[in-house]
């Protein structure tokens, strides 16, 4: 069996969706019957990670717009399965199959697209893989999909994270050393002001002194948020550590005491599985993917992001707990071995019938 | 939902509670709670609390109020509904706690206990509910966001008294009858009493969404944890949340949650039905969360047959299409005459509205319901009112000087001509909008020294004000601040609690519900009044054309021809049936 994965970035990409691409095409070319997983990458900006067994990664595509439309046409079209790994790239991997099977993540597929042509695409698809409940209700809400779907969360590498000692440097660098310490990670960019900074900072001011906040990653909307900590008086207590790197990562989550993430916008939240693989209890929210990642209160608090009294009493609740870090035995649903067999599953009912 | 009361001789100088005042107070709600009731007398006879309960939740004899915690030290009594108690008791579970019932007026004490006054903030419900904490010697008293459930309270300086009715209170034979001029001004101005006034000098209303506590000192430490006007001003800033989704999909999802919430309940659940958007898709989106259509009740009025407020058929048509086990009933005027007195029993203050939630009150209750859901605040949500276009016009208007005052010239209408005077300012416009009377013709309905000193004391204008503070930001959202905050409050909700309990009903409103304002607010700023399309579609299978391309119409009864009220310059004659009410506190 050959398997066409046509999306943004995987292999080489930074963020999320980059990320869930890697353990898809790993997944799937793990699969006894695949032969092969030909990958084109839209985009790649960073070292490639190394590639799995049987994946052809095909970095020409991501030359440029033309040379993708090129990559695309030249694969031919004898895949046995084509996944569309964005819904923005629908009309190109039309040119490669007629019914493409379509991975939906978040906040990309819950509003209608901006060409009519793409909408319509959306009826001929083989099926859609959704990472989490909410996406793929918020998808097929605007777009009355009422085809095959079936749900494929992200996947943790326990392997990589792990309750650590604490990093002294790190600590220092921050000057956490006796806080107790909140924290949450995400691009903080004006564009994306649904992660949930503005309603940690805003119950700050209520909580004990020897609490500080640490707000890690980069983005356009740190300026705001710093005026937005001095104006409440919290500045001292408030740490941006800016772009955070992949090595840095498991031991500042493990500097932490409490993940809180009230977020409106998240198609999942993976963050929540690596401050969980980090032993670190999590906040999340109620009102979107977040929920799904701490399987609806099994593996984190759950709270309304709009309440600000919620949210204070649940980060009270969690630090007052007592309770030592330690990594929820819940956290196994996440691990990639399920993910793969999903991801085998997946496969195997959408190109049985095709 | 129930009936409670409260007493607390807290001065020095103040007699022990007298157990028969608890008794009669809480007798006189009989009908808010026929199936159980009690009363709590502290040993050292300084506090009483009574209860008549009506078991929505845990029907079993653990929910019988008043209710003590597990350790002795703390007594409620409760009248509402906590919607996310579960939710609550989970996290206190977790934490800890243990309980003997299933019901949510334990988990009330549980919270008290843990979170103190801040419990309020976690509260998702109608509620307005007394704790008597024993170690502390304090009670603790709160009423919901919206001002859903009543509760009216009356401090001599050395007794507080509590109560769900003013008549209750007022039963108990120890409080003074001496009518407030604010209150009947407040009357004759809006058509109900405006909060904290009651027809009373000694009663005042407790303010929605607001909580303290009583010590040996009297109240203390009054705190206003919710405002409409809060809620959507910080939409204003949420935007960018309100965009990620598409606005039908987002609706559907929140609004969804809030009927599942408003659908826990151990007894069937039914609906009001109407013509209208915000009913039929509530009853739409019910009948999805629920897995089957609720049981549908709707008014008709021979008055009305062949007339576009006849909404019988459409809604009956709209039951037929969803399946739903529906009941029309006709309301004859001879019936409306016959239950004229108990009518007036039950009205708590006066009121000019709540004719209409009566009698769908009556036949929901005659099917045997206990609690039925209802599309009240769907209107001050969505901008469904001829206010939300025409206060901005009236503004607009009223700044232009020489408009103003030629269309006061040329007009013989009394507000037309005071729209220089009001029309200025939100709330001057407002008042305008919806008065019954205005300001100046007060004088000549309750006489000229209860007029001024009764004006003084309201200060509608200051009230309504507050209503927009702080400032929603845009013309809609200033508008659904004031519907919500005054008109909904004062009026809707107030007359829905007097006019459905009297049937031992309890009427829930999801469209009514702070944690859904919260979550909505971005949205509503957004998209404004293009919200009620939006939530036309937010079920599976959208609302049909003949409800959504229907003119909307309110919910009224021919009052005017059965009462054969004379003509009074407005097109219901209000002014007219005002004074009949008004008979009945003379």
């Amino acid at each position: 069996m050959r398997i066409l994965h046509i999306g943004t970035d995987s292999f080489g990409g930074y963020g999320g969706i980059a990320l869930y691409n890697r353990e898809l095409i790993a997944a799937m070319a793990s699969h006894p019957s695949v032969d092969e997983v030909v990958v084109l990458p839209r985009i790649i900006v960073g070292p490639l990670e190394p590639v799995p067994a049987k994946v052809t990664f095909v970095t020409k595509a991501a030359r440029g717009r033309l040379a993708y439309l090129n990559a695309v046409r030249g694969a031919g079209r004898r895949f046995d399965l084509v996944v569309c790994a964005h819904v923005n790239l629908l009309p190109i991997a039309r040119l490669a199959a007629r019914h493409p099977l379509l991975v939906i993540y978040g906040i990309e597929a819950w509003k209608p697209l901006r060409d009519p042509w793409s909408n319509r695409l959306i009826r001929r698809i083989r099926g859609v893989v959704s990472i989490s409940d909410i996406t793929l209700d918020r998808f097929a809400g605007w777009s009355q999909y009422k085809g095959p779907s079936a749900l494929l969360p992200n996947s943790i590498r326990r392997e990589w994270y792990g309750i650590r000692p604490t990093n002294q440097n790190l600590q220092a660098r921050y000057g956490l050393a006796g806080k107790r310490v909140l924290m949450t990670l995400g691009r903080v960019v004006a564009a994306e002001r649904y992660k949930g900074f503005d309603e940690v900072l805003d119950v700050l001011p209520t909580l004990d002194a020897d609490i500080s906040y640490v707000i890690a990653g980069a983005g356009n909307d740190v300026r705001r948020l710093k005026h937005k900590a001095i104006s409440l008086g919290v500045a001292e207590r408030v740490v941006f550590t800016g772009m955070v790197t992949e090595e840095e990562k498991a031991d500042l989550y493990n500097l932490a005491d409490l993940y809180v993430m009230p977020s409106r916008g998240e198609g999942f939240g993976f963050v929540f599985l690596e401050a969980l693989a980090c032993g670190v209890p999590v906040v999340a929210s109620r009102l979107d993917g977040g929920r799904e990642a701490v399987r609806l209160g099994e593996l984190g608090q759950l709270v309304d992001p709009t309440s600000r009294g919620e949210i204070r009493m649940a980060i009270l609740d969690a630090l007052g707990s007592g309770k030592k870090k330690s990594i929820p035995e819940g956290l196994e649903f996440f691990s990639f071995e399920n993910f793969e067999r999903r991801t085998h599953t997946i496969i195997d009912s959408f190109t049985a019938n095709a | 939902m129930c009936g409670i009361a409260a007493l607390f001789s807290y001065g020095a100088d103040a007699s022990p509670v007298d157990a028969l005042e608890i008794k009669a107070i809480t007798e006189r709600m009989r009908p808010r709670g026929p199936d159980a009731g009690g009363t709590w007398i502290s040993p050292d006879h300084r506090v009483a609390l009574g209860a008549r309960r009506l078991a929505i939740i845990d029907l079993s004899a653990e929910g019988t109020q008043p209710m003590t915690d597990v350790r002795g030290e703390l007594h409620i009594v409760f009248n509402g509904e906590i919607y996310n108690y579960r939710e609550l008791r989970a996290r206190l579970e977790h934490l800890g706690a243990q309980f003997h019932s299933q019901t949510d007026t334990e988990v009330l004490l549980e919270l008290f206990r843990r979170d103190g006054a801040a419990m309020v903030d976690l509260l998702r419900g109608m509620f307005a509910f007394a704790i008597w904490d024993s170690r502390s010697r304090q009670m603790f008293v709160a009423r919901d966001p919206y001002g859903i459930k009543p509760l009216y309270v009356a401090d001599d300086g050395q007794t507080f008294r509590a109560a769900s009715t003013v008549k209750a209170l007022l039963a108990g034979g120890r409080i003074a009858r001496e009518h407030d001029p604010a209150g009947v001004a407040g009357f004759w101005l809006m058509g109900s009493v405006p909060e904290p006034f009651t027809m009373f000098r000694s009663i005042r209303s407790v303010e929605a969404g607001t909580a303290f506590f009583v010590g040996e000192q009297g109240v203390a430490q009054i705190r206003q944890y919710y405002s409409v006007a809060a809620a959507l001003h910080r939409g204003v800033h949420d935007e960018a949340a309100a965009r990620l989704v598409q606005p039908h999909v987002l609706l559907r999802e929140l609004i969804s949650d809030s009927l599942r919430h408003h659908l826990v309940s151990d007894v069937p659940v039914g609906a009001f039905l109407s013509a209208g958007i915000d009913s039929s898709a509530l009853v739409a989106l019910a009948t999805e969360a629920a897995g089957q259509p609720p049981r549908t009740v709707t008014l008709r009025f021979d008055e009305f047959q062949g007339m576009h407020s006849d909404e019988a058929p459409l809604a009956a048509r709209y039951a037929r299409q969803i399946g739903s086990e529906h009941v029309t009933r006709l309301v004859t005027r001879d019936e409306f005459r016959g239950d004229m007195p108990k009518l007036f029993d039950a009205m708590d203050q006066p009121t000019i509205d709540g004719t209409n939630t009566w009698f769908v009150s009556k036949a929901a209750a005659e099917r045997g319901l206990k609690v039925a859901i209802s599309g009240l605040g769907g209107d001050e949500l969505f901008g469904s009112y001829p206010s939300f276009k025409d206060l901005p016009r009236l503004i607009a208007a009223a700044r232009l000087p020489l408009a103003a005052a030629t269309a006061g010239r040329l007009s013989r209408n009394p507000k037309a001509q005071a729209v220089a005077r009001y029309g200025r300012t939100w709330e001057g416009a407002y008042l305008l909008k919806r008065g019954l009377f205005l300001p100046e013709d007060l004088p000549e309905l309750m006489g000229t020294d209860a007029a001024r000193e009764g004006l003084e004391r309201l200060s509608i204008l200051t009230r309504m004000r507050v209503a927009i503070e702080p400032d929603p930001g845009t013309p809609f959202g200033r508008v659904a601040a004031l519907e919500a905050s005054l008109y909904m409050r004062n009026q809707l909700l107030r007359d829905t609690d007097w006019a459905s309990m009297a049937h031992s009903l309890e009427v829930r409103t999801p469209l009514v519900d702070a944690t859904l304002l919260r979550q909505i607010a971005p949205l509503l700023m957004v998209e404004k009044q293009r919200c009620k399309a939006h939530f036309a579609r937010s079920p599976r299978e959208p609302l049909p054309d003949f409800l959504t391309h229907r003119k909307k119409s309110g919910f009224s009864v021919p009052l005017a021809e059965w009462m054969e009220l004379p003509a009074d310059g407005t097109s219901m004659r209000m002014r007219s049936w005002a004074r009949v009410v008004m008979e009945q506190w003379a």
